[in-house]
């Protein structure tokens, strides 16, 4: 029996009737805890929206999604967050009006992060001790240099490696990576790669959506395929390309394995 | 005539600067248009009024008069503007952009025709007069000056304990939750708790403005709270440029200061008083058009900035 961390079943998401996640009997797959699985399908196969359940940014219309075996179908995201999940956006997200190193600190559970600690001006300390593990993130994504900048003056592939920098400073169990290399150069590639090999070593579980397949292919343990909601294929990544359904589906006739 | 021109301006100035201070912290800071301003500063004046006024007796019409020290109408001022923030807020702040304003603006209006209908509160339309206040001749000063000072006392320690608030950990995860909610939850924060947290907070020194202005008035009336008040504010801090808090300060004295300086002008008939009050308002208006329109504050800014 393998360990599973994070469940589907069954479940489905309408927009006005039109049923963007979930195909005839609801989506159902699962996890494995310290495993590495890439999610894959063609454009508008439903990937991102079944991020969007899984952090709660939306609820299913049907069906269960469990964490660690809570039920965490109807909880809010921050409720969800705070239960050790993180994921990034296939639009990065950036809080516009701070500083690259503030939108990593607001990454991080900050114990003196209260109007009363504000008021009575304890917090110098507590953040003193956590300005270390922000920039250390920083310095992982290669955006030392940009800390004291504001987050307008950074590039489209600079925000993307921001915004995984404010999920690997929260050190979350399981992590959910939309699109990470889109727009992103091919040394920052290889750099998210190895932080993202070192987090499978660590043991965090990782769930990536990528069109980038030699880049995904090449760290996956599993790989999920969706077409128009509902799962097409399951399997490792050598089945997957041999799978001549998702070849006709999705990596074409002349993919080369 | 000079001298009491200043007073009048820093007084009124000061104590509205209070309601222009906090306005700044719930749109500038915390993304919330609020349009109900004005019933938390009613909220106030009506709280201190009662706790402070003696038992209904004679001809008055209200329920309640607890003849305490003027220090506890002060704290009850603080504590209804916050419960009626609390009340206000919970059911409200899911709402967003103008859906929140056109919901505050309606509970003000609510709250406004309750103070009016509701004789059992403060006599209905008629207010409540004489209200209580303390003597700032028991520390040497005339009435003016007293009260003058208490507005600013007041004002500082508002915009301190603000920058102190917003200059933290704290402040960062307010500007975080308007900048990007969704952002923000995905990393566990509770932004509906934040976002209500900052529309109390920040109106709990409006109650104490409205105490303060019923102490300087003696008098609490529907009339003094009406929608006019929450709009002149909403004026004040788009001409102080409603980013910073000496932002929002320096709009509002310009703004009191200038209408003081109109009904500073004696006049000779009611007529001309009466077209000096309506040419206040039109020139209020253009004023305030002309620093949309030209955005003299932005312009200092990035001259000051490159
Ligand atoms: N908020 C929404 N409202 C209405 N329809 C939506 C919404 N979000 C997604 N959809 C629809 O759901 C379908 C799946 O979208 P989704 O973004 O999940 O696809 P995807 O697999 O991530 O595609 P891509 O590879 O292009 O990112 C699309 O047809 C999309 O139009
Ligand atoms: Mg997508």
């Amino acid at each position: 029996m393998t360990d599973t961390i994070l469940k589907l079943d069954g479940v489905v998401k309408e927009f006005a009737g039109f049923r963007a996640v979930g195909g005839p009997g609801g989506l159902s797959f699962g996890v494995r805890r310290g495993g590495f699985l890439g999610l894959i399908g063609p454009n508008g196969a439903g990937k991102s929206t079944t991020f969007n359940l899984i952090s709660g940014v939306m609820p299913p219309t049907m069906g269960r999604v469990t964490l660690d075996g809570t039920d965490i179908s109807a909880l809010p995201t921050a409720g969800i967050a705070a239960l050790g999940l993180g994921r990034t956006f296939q639009t990065p997200r950036a809080f516009g009006s701070l500083s690259v190193i503030d939108n990593v600190m607001v990454g991080l559970a900050h114990p003196e992060e209260s109007p009363l600690a504000a008021l009575l001006g304890r917090w110098k300390s507590a953040e003193k001790q956590l300005i270390g593990r922000a920039e250390a993130a920083l310095e992982r994504v290669g955006l030392i240099q940009r800390r004291h900048d504001s987050v307008s003056n950074l590039s489209g592939g600079e925000l993307r490696m921001l915004e995984v920098a404010r999920q690997l400073v929260r050190e979350p169990r399981i992590l959910l990576l939309d699109e990470p290399t889109a727009g992103v150069d091919p040394a920052l590639q290889g750099k998210l790669s190895e932080i993202l090999a070192g987090l499978h070593a660590a043991g965090t579980t990782l769930v990536v959506v990528e069109h980038n397949l030699g880049f995904l292919m090449s760290l996956a343990d599993s790989v999920v395929v969706l077409q128009n909601g509902a799962l097409l294929a399951e399997g490792t990544p050598d089945d997957i390309r041999r799978d001549p359904a998702v070849i006709a589906a999705y990596l074409g006739a002349d993919h080369e394995a | 005539m000079i001298q009491s021109l200043i007073l009048s301006t820093l007084m009124f100035g000061a104590m509205f600067s209070v309601l222009t201070v906090s306005l700044n912290l719930q749109y500038a800071r915390g993304g919330m248009i609020n349009f109900g301003t004005v019933a938390y500063f009613a909220a106030g004046a009506y709280a201190y009024a009662i706790f402070t006024q003696e038992p209904p007796s004679g001809l008055d019409q209200y329920a309640f008069g607890f003849d305490l020290p003027w220090w506890v109408g002060f704290l009850a001022a603080g504590l209804a503007a916050m419960l009626f923030a609390l009340v206000t807020g919970w059911p409200t702040l899911r709402l967003r952009g103008e859906y929140l304003a056109l919901t505050t603006f309606a509970f003000a209006e609510v709250f406004h025709s309750i103070l009016l209908n509701e004789r059992r509160i403060g006599n209905g339309s008629v207010g409540m007069a004489n209200v209580e206040r303390p003597d700032p001749a028991s520390i040497g000063l005339d009435d003016t000056l007293g009260y003058t000072l208490a507005a600013c006392a007041l004002m500082l320690l508002t915009a301190w304990l603000f920058h102190r608030l917003l200059a933290s950990p704290y402040g960062r995860l307010v500007d975080a939750t308007r900048d990007d909610e969704i952002a923000a939850e995905s990393v566990g924060k509770d932004t509906a708790r934040v976002r209500l947290q900052i529309f109390v907070i920040s109106a709990i020194p409006i109650g104490f403005a409205g105490a303060l202005y019923a102490m300087i008035t003696t008098l609490v009336a529907p009339a003094l709270f009406t929608a006019e008040v929450t709009f002149f504010v909403w004026i004040a801090l788009a001409l102080g440029g409603e980013r910073t808090i000496p932002g929002a300060i320096l709009g509002t004295l310009a703004l009191v200061f200038f209408q003081e300086l109109v009904r500073a002008i004696p006049f000779e008939t009611v007529r001309g008083a009466q077209i000096a009050a309506s040419a206040e308002e039109v020139i209020t208006g253009i004023l305030f058009i002309l620093v949309l329109r030209w955005q003299p504050w932005d312009r200092l800014s990035r001259k000051a900035g490159s």
